[in-house]
């Protein structure tokens, strides 16, 4: 069995974002993590390969320099290999995109089950895995809370999170496509072992400009810093008085006695 | 080029158990919008089994003309069979935007329907504005801090809307609009579906409370939950929530998990201590009556929603305004 697992690097939720001169993206950013989806889908591949060695995990990352980092990550958490859709403009690419560079890489090879995040956490689409499975022509099942591959009848059993409180409960039958949703696991750390690995593993990169398919024109024209919706008063001074000057707010509109 | 008066508007209704999700009139609310922009007319799709209770609801409350799409083998609302009869609908009558719920379901057979059709899809869209002359649709990216406004050059758009962002919309006429019914035969094999409720229930003392202490991902180490509980001792008739990262991870139950996917409150105070104010958390506590975030990083999109804003780090600040609060209280 042989399982690809989509991941990206985004930046942390405390990082600062600043808007760039051109108005439509972001200043550079240094600093970059895992998407925190992938890592459960990741983990997820993993826990398969737990129960079965045969198993093979590829990771793939459609991106520049930090995407190097988040597969030599995935390698160190147990991954078997990694490719890299190497796009030189660090800029906004669109899920469909993404999706496009990817399904374009799926067709020439056959892998059993494709794993993503539900969604990244910087762009928010919750697109790239059912456009996958749509470019592919696969069943998708998103927002998987739970899986169990029915090897019998070349199945995959998904719980997924339809609205809170409800599950919908699908039987898909592989090549399939899964998003993973938050919670389903707790993805492992790298280990020492596998990062010694993952240091003298050459990932695959592979030249986005030598792939190409019909695209979709949608483009950021402008990017703006939210209005607030409230009053937002920003307390001032040290911490103890700031401490104090709560208080007293709190107290004054009766919320302690 | 179509006239004006032949320029559609689709909105694909969302129901579940017989019953219309207000998310569908929220679609209605940003259609609307589009309209002030982009003259056209609006026209609700409703797929189902049955449908005809929920069609004649759809036209009365809303004024809409309804096409109504009977079929038999849908059972839940399975995408697969949307997907393939929306194509057919789409290549029809070429709508300029068609409108889907930016929920599971909503978002999986709007990417469908976008590879499907050739139509460029944009996902969790909270606002529409135009900037010059295109007509730009807002959605959040990087945690909430950022808003993006994009545009798409595509015959037919496909937008799928945030759940709480455009408001319920109360039609201005009387008048109800027609329902036409079709019906469809769907021959293809279909994927088993069934839906059944979490195990754990949300019923929690937590939508009752007063004051919400609500705790995120910025609490660092387990361990610092107690300060929140100590924070929330302050306040009678307080309760302990948090965001969904904690409840993953096991530290909050899931009847603590407050927002899009957990519970949904609005007590008269919420103190959320590092949480970054993402727009699933925000869905479920941004009618609170007063809200006070803690967090260390002042572009945190929580302070948005705030009505007083404290940057600092919650493992000094929490303790600094319980020492106070103990100084106080024996004074
Ligand atoms: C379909 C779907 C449904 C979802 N449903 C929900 C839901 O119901 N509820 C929910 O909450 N989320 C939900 N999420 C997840 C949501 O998108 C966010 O990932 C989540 O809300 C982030 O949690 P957080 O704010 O605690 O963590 P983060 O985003 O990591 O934010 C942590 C914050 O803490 C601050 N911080 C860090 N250290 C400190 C410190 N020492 N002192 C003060 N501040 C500090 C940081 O600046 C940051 O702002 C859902 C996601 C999806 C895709």
């Amino acid at each position: 069995m042989k399982i690809l697992v989509c991941i990206k690097p985004v930046p942390d939720s405390e990082s600062e974002i600043a808007i760039d001169d051109s108005k439509s993206w972001i200043k550079e950013i240094n600093l970059f993590r895992m998407n925190r989806f992938d890592e459960f889908a990741l983990e997820e591949a993993l826990s398969i390969k737990d129960r079965d060695k045969n198993v093979k995990i590829d990771v793939i990352s459609v991106g520049s320099a930090a995407s190097k980092d988040v597969i030599k990550r995935a390698l160190g958490m147990g991954a078997d290999s990694g490719i890299l859709i190497y796009t030189e403009d660090p800029g906004y690419i669109s899920p469909y995109m993404t999706a496009g560079y990817i399904a374009s890489y799926v067709k020439e090879k056959s892998y059993d089950i494709i794993f993503t995040g539900v969604m990244s956490e910087d762009y928010m689409h919750g697109q790239v895995g059912p456009f996958i499975a749509e470019m592919l022509g696969r069943p998708c099942a998103s927002f998987v809370v739970k899986q169990e591959i029915l090897y019998d009848s070349k199945c995959v059993y998904a719980e997924r999170e339809i609205d809170g409180g409800l599950i919908e409960a699908v039987q898909v039958s592989l090549p399939a496509v899964f998003t993973i949703h938050s919670g389903i696991n707790k993805p492992r750390y790298p280990s020492l072992s596998n990062m010694l690995r993952a240091g003298r593993t050459e990932i695959e990169i592979i030249d986005s400009n030598l792939i190409s398919f019909p695209v979709l024109k949608q483009k950021i024209m402008l990017l703006t810093v939210p209005e607030k919706r409230r009053e937002g008063v920003v307390l001032s001074g040290s911490v103890k008085e700031k401490a104090a000057r709560l208080l007293h707010i709190l107290s004054e509109k009766a919320f302690i006695n | 080029m179509q006239k004006d008066s032949e320029k559609i508007i689709y909105i694909v209704a969302e129901h579940f158990e017989n019953i219309i999700k207000p998310v569908t009139y929220e679609l209605v609310a940003c259609a609307c919008k589009i309209k002030k922009f982009y003259p056209a007319n609006i026209r609700v799709i409703i797929l189902g089994k049955e449908t005809e209770k929920l069609s004649f609801e759809i036209a009365r409350t809303t004024g809409l003309d309804v096409t109504a799409i009977e079929i038999n083998e849908l059972a839940f609302n399975n995408a697969q069979i949307y997907k393939d009869v929306l194509k057919e609908l789409t290549e029809e009558s070429h709508p300029s935007f068609v409108l889907f719920a930016n929920t599971p379901h909503g978002l999986d057979v709007a990417c469908g329907l976008s590879v499907r059709t050739g139509g460029a899809c944009i996902a969790g869209v909270e606002g529409i504005d135009k900037i010059g002359e295109t007509l730009c649709f807002r959605k959040q990216m990087f945690y909430g801090k950022i808003n993006a406004h994009i545009a798409a050059d595509s015959d037919t758009l496909i937008i799928t809307v945030q759940p709480g962002t455009f408001g319920i919309y109360r039609p201005e006429s009387q008048k109800p609009g027609s329902v036409e019914t079709r019906k469809v035969q769907y021959s293809s094999e279909i994927m088993p579906v069934i839906v059944k409720r979490r195990s754990e229930t949300l019923d929690s003392p937590i939508s009752e409370a007063k004051v919400i202490v609500s705790a995120g991902n910025g609490i660092g180490e387990r361990e610092n939950l107690d300060l929140i509980y100590k924070l929330a001792g302050i306040f009678p008739g307080s309760a302990v929530g948090g965001s969904r990262i904690l409840v993953d991870r096991g530290w909050l139950e899931y009847k603590q998990q407050i927002g899009l996917t957990g519970t949904q409150v609005a007590p008269e105070l919420y103190i959320a201590c590092g949480i970054s104010g993402a727009s699933q958390h925000l869905a479920g506590m941004k009618g609170s009556g007063f809200i006070v975030a803690i967090n260390k990083d002042k572009g945190a999109a929580i302070f948005n929603e705030s009505d007083i804003c404290v940057v600092e780090d919650l493992k000094t600040f929490i303790p600094a305004l319980i020492e106070e609060y103990e100084k106080e209280s024996k004074a």
